[in-house]
């Protein structure tokens, strides 16, 4: 009757730790992925990057009517090398779009306008980091805490409802820098 | 007694083995499940550039318990609840939930204290976000590669439709649908040109229960209108 609970015993200890071999220890033929062999459309090992300065050639506002999509001019502020060649000759004009605008909203949030997607002749856009923000005057750090204190009269602390953010501009004295990596796939 | 004890062990071996192979078997799930997202998030922090650190993770709950912080803005970790992932059908549709996700996370990266303020405006301040996240989201399916419409199908089985909106912190779901199918429609016209989402019976319910907003789209673009519509 021993050796039969002691057999028992022994068929349940080890029955769970076989089960978890068989379900997850690979066996001869199954494949274990180390490295995935996958060719990438990417490869951003290279830390090497050069920045490009531009600045814009009309201002923009959220205040005016901007679209999503829209191309924007900007100039080349300085010549710019990559490598002892000139890549950008000064006041060289490229393009970049307007990716998102965010228009101000109520108790002192600011617009703000993503710019990306720029167009550097004989530069591939996949080289280049070129996610550029601007946002406005952020009116939260002190709408709050006078809502929070208008709050003990009763409604007035929605009157901070009124106060907007500031509009987003880009002025032409604004330098914008964006970044491109030679070595990048 | 040896008797009695040597009959329960009997009972329970099967039953502990089933348990214990069941477990392996839903770990598995899991971890396939946990390996598509992983792929298709990285897919599109890659092919955006995206030098931030976002994490993905599966969570078999099926929705965030209330009163907790949300993760995507403290931890910058996005969790992907069963009930959400349940209607995602396509990698498409997968990227349209990452997307969404991933855009609202990068706001928690930007401005003073490591983002604190900003995180803090996007949680006050969710419709206006809302709106931009869904934008942000449209361009990074495009640049990762994935078809945009896909974010209006799986938002149209997802989202419910609320009476109002003027007190909540969302948008009413038509009002974002109507508003990805306009930033589409003007920067990315080609996938409305040749929409391969045509003969999708869901994208065809979006269709459907957007006529009126659409009529208004349609309006603004015959009189080259730039005024900000107020979707229904």
């Amino acid at each position: 009757m021993n050796k039969l609970l002691f057999v028992l015993l022994f068929l349940i200890l080890i029955y769970p730790v076989a089960g978890y071999c068989e379900n997850t220890l690979p066996t001869e033929n199954a494949d274990v992925e180390i490295v995935q062999t996958e060719v990438l459309p990417y490869n951003f090992e290279s830390t090497y990057s050069v920045p490009v300065k531009l600045g814009i050639i009309e201002p923009i506002s959220t205040k005016d009517t901007l679209t999503e999509g829209q191309v924007i001019k900007f100039k080349v502020l300085q010549d710019t090398y990559c490598k002892r060649k000139t890549i950008l000759k000064k006041d060289q004009i490229i393009t970049g779009k307007i990716e998102t605008v965010i228009t101000s909203g109520m108790n002192g949030f600011p617009a703000e306008i993503i710019l990306g997607d720029f167009e550097i002749p004989n530069i591939e856009n996949s080289k280049l980091l070129d996610n550029y923000t601007k946002k406005g005057q952020n009116r939260c750090f002190w709408v709050y805490p006078l809502k929070w204190s208008l709050t003990l009269i009763p409604f007035v602390g929605s009157l901070t409802n009124l106060i907007m953010g500031g509009h987003a501009k880009i002025k032409t004295t604004d330098v914008i820098t964006i970044y491109y990596f030679p070595d990048w796939k | 007694m040896k008797k009695i004890l040597a009959i329960f062990l009997l009972m329970f071996t099967p039953m502990a083995c089933e348990a214990v192979q069941e477990k392996d078997l839903n770990l598995e799930e899991i971890n396939a499940v946990q390996t598509r997202i992983d792929n298709v998030g990285t897919n599109i922090l890659n092919n955006n550039k995206i030098t931030r650190r976002i994490v993905f993770t599966y969570d078999k709950r099926t929705k965030k318990k209330k009163l907790t912080t949300d993760k995507a803005l403290t931890k910058r970790q996005i969790i992907i609840y069963d009930g959400l992932y349940n209607s995602v059908q396509t990698d498409d549709e997968l990227a349209a939930l990452l997307s969404r996700e991933i855009s609202t996370v990068i706001k928690s990266y930007d401005g003073v204290w490591g983002g604190t303020i900003d995180s803090i405006q996007v949680a006050l301040s969710s419709k206006k976000f809302e709106t931009a996240a869904d934008k942000r989201a449209v361009d990074f399916m495009v640049n990762t590669g994935y078809n945009p419409l896909a974010l209006i199908v799986y938002i149209n089985k997802t989202c419910p439709q609320k009476r109002f909106d003027k007190f909540s912190r969302h948008n009413l779901t038509s009002k974002r649908l109507a508003r990805i199918y306009e930033y589409i429609t003007y920067k990315y016209p080609q996938y409305l040109e040749n929409n391969e989402y045509i003969n999708n019976k869901y994208y065809q319910n979006f269709l459907l229960t957007s006529i009126e907003n659409r009529k208004k789209l349609e309006e603004k673009i015959r009189y080259k209108s730039y005024e900000e519509l107020k979707y229904e």
